[in-house]
């Protein structure tokens, strides 16, 4: 013990931070009380972010959290804005609670987890009747042998440990010890594989019209080492979008035919993607998420055709009602409007006035201020969600590895005990689980080891 | 036969038996010297199993797809995996308490799926096509199963903190195995011997007191009957080591922690398969949408009390009462979230 005296001033100055980090940091990281404060902490403020709104404008938080009256006395715009509370799954201080929560995890495992499991792996037999006494499932027999009840417990698949004819160990569920390592070891890969996604991921929308070929511009959300996922050489065709409906007019699928086509505008590649089932191509996913109307195809008597953009109208959220103009003089001093809600091929026609002249299905024509107006085609377009993700092989890996553990923490670690000494049978064990199952099958060992002995006995007399 | 006229037949039985049930349950433990009426408990919810199980298979062959795509489906299918669960956990624990606790919320469910749901939203429809996918079965199926699993898990909990009020208790069972400990001391049994250490805790007790005797509650209907189990007489001899039985309390305790173990895994397998559908489906596996959010937090709160139970010192009635207002937050997942209004998972109605 002198030596321990010596000892700080003989080891280098650059390792102070890291003895102080493993003296003073460690025993709280790795305190179990810090963890269960981490998971209740961590979820109370995933509970804020499903009751105050995500994500809104500015305005939107100025009207519904106003400095007089404050909700609760203190919850103001302002407040929520401050500490990020409109955006809390991406605010530093949530994000460093999970960075926090993997650290805990890891120290954790090596700290206290895998010495528990060389403990429990480091086994020794009963040698002494008083050991068996500690038990609170041992008994002592005056029948029955060490070697009856190693079958008996052979066929309830313990694993039997036995030199000699007087002692025995035996065990079974040991990978109920191993379980919560795998556990942790998912987690944190799951931890790690979302970092790496949201450094190198990207996240893309595209409303593309049926017949379009495009490329992947409009990217909404990137992760800093994101660029050379981009596709750059490469760009997409969609060939047709289509909805198909069910009789009652409700909307039975989505469908997008699209092509993938290199520089030259080779197809590469081709799916008919829905919701459910996405195109990936070069580690970029096209999903199916939206639909809209892009235009409508029309002929003013024998005029050629003309494709006319149509917009989404605003309807304060009544429903999604596409319309446009279209004129019926050259001058364009006077026209009708066309409106269409879906791309069953219907489409509504007003005047000038606001007064519904027709509706006219796709290819069929109507009389309007003295010209023929043919319908020949609404066109739609399909509302893509473009992704690229390198962390998911990890985080898929992880999702693995965490159901593997989950599923295997629910054993129990069961261990029997029994020792013969003299005329004398000493059975006893443990469990670190199913305190009830495991009494419920040392009786019924008990029993059998009784009944066993009851009969042998019989035949010897 | 007419499978509509079947499931309307079916839905109303399955709620007359489970209220007749419950009944049964709250007369046995009032009454415990009642004979029969524990065995007509256990026959009624499992006779609520089945027709609960027969009103969904005729749905499924109704509609050609998994029964699990409206609220009224998805709350029989809960009382079908809570009644099932009851059962496992019955037949372990071998203790009425039980059914004390779960009838009443299975009757409820079944209650408001059958009177208060509007009739238009009991028919099925065909499914949106977000919902037309494999995953739907794999996904919500082990969800809802993990919910009736907790839901029992976090009503036996209650049920051991009703039993245990006012007394300090250490529990056993968690995964550092810290139970399997006799509680008297090391007592020398022989009776020739003359000494005997005092009964004082040891170490491993951390100065709680086990519970000691059935002396809580209703014992007489309660207590497991194990004790029939045939020991010889030179098993109770009290001369002899003989096994210490685990009390009323630690029997529910365990069951409770063991059916909280067995929907935790359930729970996290149904979180990955949303994850992985979500992200084959539309390329996000986490969106922080307020349903997976919760299931999220219900997962917290789970690890929360698994690992309390390993805590020194904690080891008593505070998991207990974590796994306990875990049945709020359960709930919060399955039914309050759809208050919120926003988000994929709608069952549609207000919901």
């Amino acid at each position: 013990m002198t030596t321990d005296n010596s000892a700080p001033t003989a080891s280098p100055w650059w390792s102070l931070p890291g003895k102080f980090l493993r003296r003073e940091f460690l025993p709280v990281l790795t305190d179990l009380r810090l963890a269960i404060a981490l998971l209740l902490i961590i979820a109370l403020f995933s509970i804020s972010g499903t009751v105050i709104e995500q994500g809104q404008s500015p305005a939107f938080y100025q009207s519904n959290y106003p400095e007089h009256p404050a909700l609760f006395g203190f919850l103001t715009w302002k407040v929520i804005q401050v500490v990020g509370l409109d955006h809390v799954y991406r605010t530093w201080w949530f994000l460093s609670l999970l960075v926090l929560f993997g650290t805990s995890l890891t120290a954790c495992t090596f700290t206290r987890q895998l010495p528990a499991l060389k403990t429990a792996q480091r086994w020794k037999y009963y040698e002494e009747p008083r050991q068996f006494q500690k038990l609170a499932l041992s008994a002592e027999l005056d029948a029955g042998s060490v070697n009856s009840l190693s079958q008996i417990l052979q066929n309830r698949r313990y694993k039997i440990f036995q030199e000699k004819d007087d002692i025995l160990y035996a065990r079974k569920g040991i990978v109920g010890r191993i379980g919560p390592i795998i556990v942790h070891i998912g987690i944190v890969t799951i931890l790690l594989g979302s970092i790496w996604g949201a450094m190198t991921g990207f996240i893309a929308q595209e409303m593309v019209p049926s017949g379009e070929t495009f490329q992947v511009k409009n990217i909404i959300d990137a992760g800093p080492l994101a660029a050379g996922q981009f596709p750059q050489d490469w760009s997409v065709r969609v060939n047709r979008f289509w909805i198909d409906y069910t009789p009652k007019g409700g909307i039975d699928q989505f469908y997008s035919d699209m092509s993938v086509l290199d520089n030259q505008g080779q197809e590469v590649d081709h799916k008919k993607i829905f919701v459910n089932q996405p195109l990936r191509y070069h580690g970029v996913t096209f999903y199916q998420t939206d639909w809209g109307i892009s235009g409508v195809r029309v002929r003013l008597n024998k005029s050629p055709i003309f494709q006319l953009p149509m917009a989404l109208l605003n309807t304060n959220g009544q429903g999604r009602i596409w319309g446009t103009w279209i004129p019926t003089k050259p001058d364009l001093s006077e026209g009708v409007s066309l409106l269409a809600k879906d791309l069953q091929g219907m489409v509504l026609i007003y005047d000038a006035q606001g007064k519904l002249v027709d509706t006219v299905r796709a290819g069929m024509s109507t009389q309007v201020n003295g010209v023929t107006l043919k319908v020949l085609d609404v066109v739609g377009s399909t509302g893509l969600q473009i992704k690229a993700d390198p962390g998911i092989p990890i985080v898929y890996t992880g999702f693995g590895i965490l159901m593997l553990g989950v599923v295997m923490s629910y054993f129990s670690h069961s261990q029997i005990w029994a020792l013969q000494k003299g005329d004398r049978l000493y059975v006893g064990g443990k469990t670190n689980r199913a305190q009830v199952a495991f009494e419920q099958e040392v009786l019924d060992i008990l029993e059998r080891l009784n009944s066993q002995s009851a009969t042998v006995i019989n035949q010897q007399s | 036969m007419n499978l509509v006229s079947l499931q309307n037949w079916l839905d109303n039985a399955s709620f007359a038996v489970l209220f007749l049930t419950m009944l049964l349950y709250w007369i046995g433990a009032a009454f415990p010297g009642l004979p029969a009426i524990n065995a007509l408990g256990t026959a009624g919810m499992a006779i609520a199993n089945l027709s609960i199980a027969t009103l969904l298979g005729a749905r499924w062959i109704e509609a050609g797809y998994f029964p699990l795509s409206n609220l009224y489906e998805s709350l029989f299918f809960l009382s079908w995996g809570i009644t099932t669960v009851h059962l496992i956990a019955e037949n372990s624990s071998r203790s009425r308490l039980v059914g004390v606790f779960t009838t009443p919320v299975a009757m409820g469910i079944v209650a408001f799926a059958t009177l208060t749901l509007p009739s238009d939203m009991q028919v099925s429809e065909p499914l949106v096509p977000a919902l037309k996918s494999n995953w739907l079965m794999m996904h919500v199926s082990v969800m809802m199963l993990s919910y009736s699993a907790l839901m029992v898990g976090s009503l036996l909990a209650i049920a051991f903190l009703v039993i245990t009020r006012g007394n300090n208790i250490q529990l056993q069972g968690s995964s550092v195995g810290n139970g399997g400990y006799r509680t008297n001391g090391y007592r020398l049994m022989k009776a020739g011997e003359l000494v005997s250490q005092p009964a004082t805790p040891p170490v491993e007790n951390n100065g709680f007191t086990r519970l000691e005797s059935q002396n809580n509650g209703n014992s007489n209907t309660a207590v497991l009957n194990l004790a029939t189990t045939p020991q010889t007489p030179t098993l109770t001899s009290t001369e002899t080591l003989s096994p210490q039985r685990l009390s009323l309390a630690e029997t529910l305790d365990n069951i409770s922690y063991r059916i909280i173990g067995l929907g935790f895994p359930l729970l996290t397998i149904g979180i990955i398969a949303g994850a992985v559908w979500a992200n084959e489906a539309w390329g996000s596996y986490w969106s922080w949408d307020p349903k997976e959010t919760w299931a999220l937090i219900t997962w917290l709160v789970f690890a929360a009390y698994l690992h309390a139970r390993i805590t020194r010192g904690w080891q008593g009635r505070r998991p207990a009462i974590l796994a306990a207002s875990g049945f709020v937050v359960v709930w919060i997942c399955y039914l309050g979230v759809n208050l919120l209004g926003k988000g994929l998972h709608s069952y549609g109605w207000f919901f």
